[in-house]
């Protein structure tokens, strides 16, 4: 398979003077080119401290990072600054919440465009850089007058636009969304999905997407990957994992959601709070807020499940799915 | 003609705010601008039924709340609660009103003021309503609601600051402080906006369970359209200071007739993965609520629109039973 991104043994550590949070813990994931990933969780589970440093966005005063990342061949835990600067919008690029507030509010956005495409590409002709920001301004569903305007001429949707269109300059091969959609109006939220994955079948880009909608997810990618205190719970297909969770964590956040159209089933939601991350615990992560918790479930870490192509990581099933071995190499049935 | 008149009677509200002119010699010369937050809002209720308020950012959904709850001075119109003008209770009785209207906002962790502990927080509306004689007695109360809440222990909580707790608790006691004098009508701004999701629905319940105990009118104000259908018996769509439609809940959701609704639900993403959604795509973004009209406001967006619709804003029409649409070609 065509394998983008391989995340092996990941971990995120924020370290200060009295004490170190453990945001992201021995975390493994694999993207295929073409996939779009979204990862779903509470606020606080270490999605975004996930997404933050593989871009390598954290202050490296305090915060460790180990593990592995294998970005097509290069390692980004490795990399020095000057070799992440050519992977930086070439290879990989990130739209966040308010992507839109980074654009200058006294530089028209056609000229701000330009800037960042000549950090790759000095000698670029004005002509190339032109057509180039029109066709993504159009592919974003902005017409080509916006290539005149100011940012404060522009609504918030139309802003979000622009900075998706930026992040798509270099034809990355990588795009991370961290909450891109979050700030916007239904409506907005609604079209710009649709462009996103419109967007993507004709640029050939992958894409993670990280929020805690999971509607956003179901609108718009097809794996989901589901976060809890710094570590996976589950991960599959979209239509399996929503449609027939097995995580009880799952399961717990899916009920929460009210559904649109279907019958008005009781929600419930998952009692108790996030732990200290501050401090290791033995065991499932989730046990402590998990009704089907046991004591085996207190005492020893679950290992990856795999199930139809998903994985769990849950003792429910260590007895019904194949385990993984301990490097984490997924077994495929015949 | 109607013999008993409904619990709550918004009456025609309307919320202008003047609009600044730039420049001193234009704004003598030009006639006022007016921004419509809200426009001609008229909504009846009966006791115990909670409606949604639904629209796009900017659509005026929380400028309604804060003048239902007399937060803002509206230009026009009025509300009247138990046929008692809440205008002319304003004036005799501002205590009194404040004890039939309460409302819960948006961010937990701004609504609490951080230099007092909870306890102080909660007993003072008890002591300026001269809800019972001594401390003790209020503090009584205050605990009883509290574990009432679920919020355990509530001793403990009461000595707290605000920022020793979570957002999900602080909503709770937001609430749960709100209910504290039995209100006839509570206005709940994104009460869960600002929450995580697994949070979320044990505060909705809360808000349900409290208001069905005590037979509160609520006004639930929400983007969140699946959230805001779980919650209430009605739904009002609102578009640039208007309620576009207005019905029973799965009515408006299931059978939408307003273009702006049908659009607004059909980008509603869904958690199913298998929901074949159509959307209808609307373009741009709402116009200036300063001076809209004179036609539909919503007509140069509209993928229905005809000549008629930029000429004169449309009558609002009954389509079935209690489902009322301000749109000429709803069919």
């Amino acid at each position: 398979m065509n394998q983008l991104l391989e995340i092996k043994d990941f971990s995120v550590t924020y370290v200060n003077k009295s004490k170190k949070v453990y945001a992201v813990k021995n975390v493994n994931l694999k993207i295929n080119k073409g996939d779009s990933l979204g990862i779903v969780g509470e606020s606080g589970s270490g999605k975004s401290t996930l997404a933050m440093a593989l871009l390598r966005l954290l202050p490296e005063k305090n915060t460790q990072i180990t593990g592995k990342a294998n970005f097509i061949g290069k390692d980004l835990v490795q990399l020095n600054q000057k070799e992440l600067k050519n992977i930086r919008w070439n290879e990989l690029a990130v739209v966040f919440q308010k992507s839109m507030n980074a654009l200058s509010p006294v530089h028209r956005i056609g000229p701000q465009i330009e800037d960042i495409y000549r950090v790759h590409k000095p000698n670029a002709s004005k002509e190339e850089i032109f057509s180039r920001i029109t066709y993504l301004l159009r592919l974003v569903n902005l017409s080509e007058r916006v290539y005149t305007l100011y940012p404060h001429e522009l609504s918030g949707g139309m802003l979000q636009r622009v900075s998706i269109a930026i992040s798509l300059v270099h034809n990355p091969k990588l795009l991370i969304m961290d909450e891109a959609t979050t700030a916007l109006d239904v409506v907005t939220q609604g079209q710009i999905l649709d462009e996103i994955v419109k967007m993507e079948q004709t640029l050939d880009v992958t894409r993670i997407m990280i929020t805690h909608d999971i509607s956003v997810v179901a609108a718009s990618c097809n794996k989901i990957a589901v976060m809890y205190a710094g570590e996976f719970m589950e991960i599959g297909y979209v239509k399996d994992v929503l449609k027939n969770p097995k995580h009880p964590y799952t399961r717990g956040l899916l009920s929460s959601f009210p559904s649109l159209k279907g019958e008005k089933l009781k929600l419930t939601g998952i009692s108790g709070y996030l732990p200290n991350l501050s401090v290791k615990q033995e065991g499932c992560i989730f046990a402590p807020r998990c009704q089907q918790a046991t004591e085996k479930c207190k005492q020893e870490k679950p290992l990856g499940v795999e199930m139809n192509e998903n994985t769990v990581w849950c003792h429910l099933y260590s007895s019904g799915g194949e385990l993984i071995n301990e490097d984490q190499k997924p077994v495929y049935k015949d | 003609m109607k013999t008993k008149s409904p619990f709550i009677k918004i009456d025609k509200i309307s919320m202008w705010y003047p609009q600044k002119s730039k420049n001193l010699f234009m704004s003598i010369r030009e006639e006022r601008k007016w921004i419509k937050a809200v426009d001609q809002v008229s909504i009846e209720l009966e006791r115990g039924e909670i409606l949604g308020v639904i629209g796009e950012s900017g659509c005026g959904k929380s400028t309604l709340g804060k003048v239902l709850a007399r937060l803002e001075n509206p230009t026009n119109g009025d509300v009247y609660i138990d046929s008692v003008s809440t205008k002319e209770l304003m004036k005799k009785d501002t205590k009194k009103f404040r004890r039939m209207v309460q409302i819960v906002f948006q961010n937990p962790f701004d609504t609490f003021t951080p230099r007092d502990t909870i306890e102080q927080i909660l007993l003072r509306p008890l002591k300026i309503h001269g809800i019972g004689k001594t401390n003790a007695e209020r503090r009584e109360i205050c605990i009883k609601a509290l574990e009432s809440g679920g919020l355990r222990p509530a001793d403990e909580i009461m000595k707290r600051y605000s920022h020793e707790l979570s957002g999900g608790q602080l909503q709770r006691i937001s609430i749960l402080r709100s209910m504290l004098f039995e209100p006839k009508f509570i206005i709940a701004d994104e009460p869960v906006s600002m929450l995580d999701v697994s949070v979320r629905s044990e505060i909705i319940n809360m808000l349900l369970t409290l208001s069905k105990e005590k037979n509160a009118t609520v006004i639930f104000i929400s983007h969140d359209i699946a959230l805001t259908r779980y919650v209430s018996d009605k739904i009002a769509v609102m578009y640039l200071g208007k309620v576009v439609e207005y019905g029973d809940s799965d009515t408006i959701i299931n059978n939408p007739k307003h273009p702006y609704t049908q659009a607004l639900i059909s980008n509603c993403s869904s958690i199913d993965p298998d929901e074949q959604r159509e959307i209808i795509k609307i373009q741009g973004e709402p116009p200036t609520p300063v001076n809209p009209g004179p036609g539909c406001y919503f007509a140069s967006r509209c993928f229905k629109a005809s000549k008629e619709c930029f000429q004169k804003y449309p009558a609002a029409t009954e389509v079935s039973e209690g489902h009322i649409v301000a749109c000429d070609r709803w069919y």
